[in-house]
């Protein structure tokens, strides 16, 4: 499916200036100026200090004018790393010399700007993540690949065994244990990716798109797989089939707030939700035109909104978990969306990766869309930390 | 311990013992010498190439070497090198192990700073590992030779982190995998026509360069079996048959694909070069990855040469491959590909059993057959597609992966394309004859099925029987549409097109050499019609061919031949006067008269011998 041809080879060329970029950036950024501006008032208003009292006030006063100039979606949002995996672009022509780079991009003003980090050639990044650690993660067609200096240089952690890796997840109590789902599978690493084993008993087909750790329970992880949702109470060891069977599940999320909430994105069955663990899931498809559920989001600051992307209808909302759905494409020029991305620490702020036509940003929850960044880029995975 | 202290003494005793003896049994078998020795003609054949190819100016690496090799314009040679060690923008499997096999021929005529700029290569450039079986040879021989050629390097030396001794053995692992499964179940990427190339270049790569005595000697064997197994398809410098993946100009026009330069150099054949012949369009030329067989110092065993080229006597040959990787929506990882070959020194019928046996590129089945005009081939397909089949070898998602592959090999979704595989399409050959039968579904997005019938045949004619009779010198073909159908003029081509999902035909060939004129052979035909009453209850046609035998075959159900059901399973792994292998043994026999050739993948040693004349 890659580009491959035996009569061109495939040439790469390399966004300059990249190793420039890597290095963190050493003028204060705006959070920084609104921890000082926040910091400073309240520690001079501690002290009880007429004379500050003045100086707090008209700090008070920038900051209300900085918040009201707009300056307050990036501000809020400079809190987050977000992490783009550009699978390719449709510009991609065999042997072309001036193909687009793909692979990570990254952002820490709430994509106002991206970074190219790591390799500039085509390895398929599907998804990166990084760990509670900081060491980033990327599952690629190259296999699982780490770095410890955030994407300057990289490391091939898995062999020739591990390939058509789709997504990493890492253990947030336990960073040095990764799991990586596969085309072949799952498989887990318990020491940062020095080793990696076959975690595939009890898989009819193994294929899986996706793999969740519960937040609940210590090693349970349920698997998206062609087959339906497994579970595993041992880390991987051993799965069962738990619902949704012969469905191909492509995403399973833990709702952020709830932990015995689930929700199942599936090819072609549309949306589904389990409120026991997974155990059992109930199908949800009001209002959803498009059955094809390749990614769920949720609203960390509104428990019942949920957000889907799909193939062909673009964004749905939805403000009772999952009940009914109602589609919010305003701007939204490409409606085959793979990833979500709710920024964590401004809810308004939206992030829809699409298939052949890039990034796509909202500022107001989903209702209006804009485009962002990589012009016909097939952005197949969002994260952020 | 560095990668190559890896290298167990017991091994470098072992392959030492067994090169004595291949040694002194190679003494024996070598060709009579001369100048019209079939090695005397591949040394010419070789040179002329190196000659060609230095005087090219393609930007590569095998273009380089040859300049370096016949001393001809060097200084372009040397910048050009110089230029694609420091272009960053190129990686990937195909420098993987170009740029290393370069580096390693060369090594002793290359400056220190281009050296360098090579060695840097391995440590900054993305090397993307592929996602096809080609793909993979490329990528970990060039690893494998890197790690070897820099060994005891940590980590921070190479581009994917890892040091040269986790390197040399991933690839090792890796590689001896491949041989095993190669020589044992067969290649995913079989008999390709235009792939064969990309496999064969690293081989041969690996072959002379490799230090362990074990891999050097599998990669002999390895290249032995390649070679082996598209000579046994071998008519004139067309890989005949069904393949696992080809293009379509390819398919249409089988001289124009690289192979058949492949061919020239090895098996001599076709008598002309194919750089020089427009007609054929020659796609070979831009890599001109021959070269690196003209370099290299493996020399085909003459057996193979034999088996290539002698065309003295009719034959059926069976095989046994492996479908590619199924990683979803398939009950089983690599179920078994069966091709069926009968061969005649003036045409060549062979199939696949049908079904996908490969996504995008299949070549079901064919007539080739020995012609100075180009498009010597007629076949028929079913333009099958359909992202879930796509969805089956790769792990994008399925609605998004026929457009994806359709902006690069261009026609997957075409409804003229000219290959395909289809689960709506089954086989059954016998000798000669072959019925191709079709059972559209109703939600297929092609319901179709076209027929490619060249221009240059010499006469084609519809026959008030149903049949087609086609003509290409000596050659005849007979064809029998089920139902309807229509002809649809294009530029090389008639396009025979049925619109009938429910469908099949019947194709059966001959020559001069067995059926007399062109009228006796039409004559023959005409006796026998196929039978296929009720066809669209049934799916069965009933035929008997013009020598007399019954085949009859129900789409789903079952084949027989005069009565006996005939059970693929049956297959071997090599199966025919030539090669012999039971499927899984490792061990393939080659023959040619009284001449023997083993290759033994367990032990890792070749044998050969002469035995007694029955």
């Amino acid at each position: 499916m890659s580009p491959s041809s035996n009569e061109a080879n495939h040439i790469f060329h390399r966004r300059g200036a990249e190793c420039a970029e890597n290095r963190r950036e050493r003028r204060p950024t705006s959070s920084a100026l609104l921890r000082v501006l926040c910091g400073s008032a309240l520690r001079t208003i501690t002290l009880k200090n007429a004379k500050s009292l003045h100086r707090v006030a008209t700090r008070c006063v920038i900051l209300i004018v900085l918040l009201a100039s707009g300056w307050s979606e990036s501000l809020l949002a400079r809190q987050d790393t977000l992490y783009m995996s550009v699978l390719n672009s449709r510009k991609h022509r065999l042997g072309a010399l001036d193909n687009p780079t793909v692979g990570l991009f990254v952002s820490t003003d709430a994509g106002a700007t991206w970074k190219h980090r790591g390799w500039t050639g085509y390895i398929r990044t599907f998804y990166t993540e990084s760990g509670p650690d900081g060491v980033l993660w990327s599952a690629c067609g190259n296999g699982v690949l780490r770095s410890s200096d955030n994407g300057v240089k990289w490391r091939i952690t898995t062999g020739w065994e591990v390939t058509e890796v789709l997504k990493v997840k890492v253990d947030p109590s336990k960073p040095s244990v990764v799991y990586a789902a596969t085309a072949y599978g799952v498989f887990r690493t318990e020491d940062s990716g020095e080793t990696w084993k076959e975690r595939n008993v009890g898989f009819l087909k193994p294929f899986v798109s996706d793999v969740v750790l519960d937040r609940s329970t210590t090693n349970r992880l349920l698997a998206a797989s062609e087959d339906g949702v497994y579970l595993s109470a041992n880390a991987g060891k051993r799965w069962q089939l738990t619902g949704l069977k012969g469905k191909g599940v492509r995403t399973i999320l833990q709702h952020p707030k709830e932990k015995s909430i689930f929700f199942a994105g599936t090819e072609e069955d549309g949306f589904f939700s389990s409120s026991d663990g997974g155990k059992s899931w109930q199908q949800s498809n009001k209002g959803l035109k498009q059955l094809t559920i390749y990614t769920i989001a949720c609203d960390r600051s509104d428990a019942e909104v949920l957000f889907v992307g799909t193939h062909g209808g673009g964004v749905y909302r939805s403000s009772d978990r999952g009940k009914s759905w109602r589609q919010i494409i305003e701007g939204l020029d490409n409606l085959v969306v793979h990833s979500l991305l709710v920024l964590p620490s401004n809810p308004s702020i939206l992030f829809a990766a699409t298939l052949n036509g890039g990034l796509f940003k909202s500022t107001d929850r989903g209702e209006h869309w804009s485009f962002n960044s990589q012009e016909e880029g097939q952005v197949w995975g969002l994260s952020a930390r | 311990m560095g990668a190559l202290g890896a290298l167990r003494t017991s091994n470098v005793i072992r392959f030492s013992l067994c090169a004595l003896v291949l040694t002194c049994v190679s003494a024996r078998s070598l060709p009579a010498q001369g100048e019209s020795s079939p090695a005397a003609q591949f040394e010419k054949r070789r040179q002329r190439l190196l000659d060609v190819v230095s005087q090219e100016r393609d930007r590569g690496f095998f273009t380089v070497t040859s300049k370096f090799i016949t001393g001809r314009d060097t200084e372009w040679a040397m910048a050009m090198l110089d230029s694609l060690t420091t272009d960053e923008g190129i990686g990937g499997m195909f420098y993987s192990y170009t740029a290393i096999g370069t580096y390693l021929r060369l090594k002793d005529q290359l400056p220190d700073s281009i050296k360098r700029k090579i060695r840097q290569a391995y440590r900054t450039r993305t090397m993307y590992r592929g996602d096809t079986e080609n793909h993979w040879v490329m990528y970990y021989t060039g690893i494998y030779l890197a790690a070897q050629t820099w060994p005891n390097e940590d980590r921070s030396q190479w581009f994917n982190g890892k040091s040269s001794t986790e390197n040399f053995k991933e690839a090792e692992q890796w590689l001896n995998r491949w041989m095993n499964i190669t020589s044992t179940i067969g290649q995913g990427e079989f008999d390709s026509p235009t792939y064969f190339i990309v496999f064969m270049t690293p081989v041969l790569t690996l072959y002379e360069f490799a230090k362990d005595p074990a891999m050097k000697r599998k990669a002999q064997m390895t290249a032995d079996l390649l070679f082996a197994d598209f000579a046994v398809d071998h008519l004139g410098g067309n890989y005949c048959g069904g393949h696992s993946r080809d293009y379509p100009d390819d398919i249409a026009n089988p001289l124009s694909a690289p192979a058949a330069l492949w061919a020239w150099l090895y098996f001599g054949e076709p008598k002309t070069e194919l750089w020089g012949e427009t007609r054929y369009h020659p796609r070979h030329r831009g890599g001109w990855e021959t070269a690196s067989g003209a370099t290299s110092s493996y020399r085909l065993p003459e057996i193979i040469y034999r088996i290539a080229t002698d065309r003295s006597r009719p034959y059926i040959h069976t095989e046994t491959k492996r479908v590619r990787n199924i990683i979803r929506f398939g009950p089983e990882k690599n179920p078994p590909a069966y091709k069926y070959m009968y061969m005649t020194r003036s045409y060549a019928l062979g199939s696949l059993q049908g079904g996908i046996l490969q996504p995008i590129q299949q070549h079901t089945w064919d007539v080739t057959y020995i012609s100075e005009k180009p498009n010597n081939t007629i076949f028929t397909l079913h333009p099958f597609y359909s992202g879930k089949e796509l969805a089956m070898f790769f792990p994008e998602e399925q609605k998004f992966l026929s457009d994806e592959v359709n902006r690069y090999h261009l026609v997957y979704t075409n409804p003229n394309k000219w290959n395909s595989s289809s689960p709506y399409e089954q086989t059954f050959q016998h000798k000669d004859a072959i019925i191709v039968l079709y059972n559209i579904d109703k939600e297929a997005r092609q319901s179709h099925i076209d027929g490619f019938f060249p221009k240059t045949l010499d006469e084609r004619i519809e026959h008030n029987s149903g049949w087609i009779f086609c003509r290409a010198g000596s050659v005849y073909v007979a064809f029998f549409p089920l139902k309807p159908y229509e002809w649809i003029e294009e530029k090389v081509n008639w396009r025979w097109r049925s619109s009938v999902a429910k469908n099949g035909v019947v194709t059966e060939v001959g020559s001069s050499d067995e059926d007399g004129s062109f009228e006796e052979f039409q004559h023959r035909i005409v006796k026998s019609k196929p039978a296929f009453n009720n066809f669209d209850k049934t799916f069965t046609v009933h035929y008997k061919t013009r020598r007399g035998d019954e085949m009859k075959f129900t789409f789903g159900g079952e084949r027989t031949l005069n009565g006996k059901k005939v059970d693929f399973r049956t297959y071997k792994f090599f199966n025919g006067p030539f090669i012999q292998s039971e499927r899984g043994s490792g061990i393939v026999k080659m023959t040619y008269e009284n001449r023997v050739r083993e290759l033994d993948f367990n032990k890792v040693i070749i044998k050969e011998w002469q035995q007694s004349k029955q």
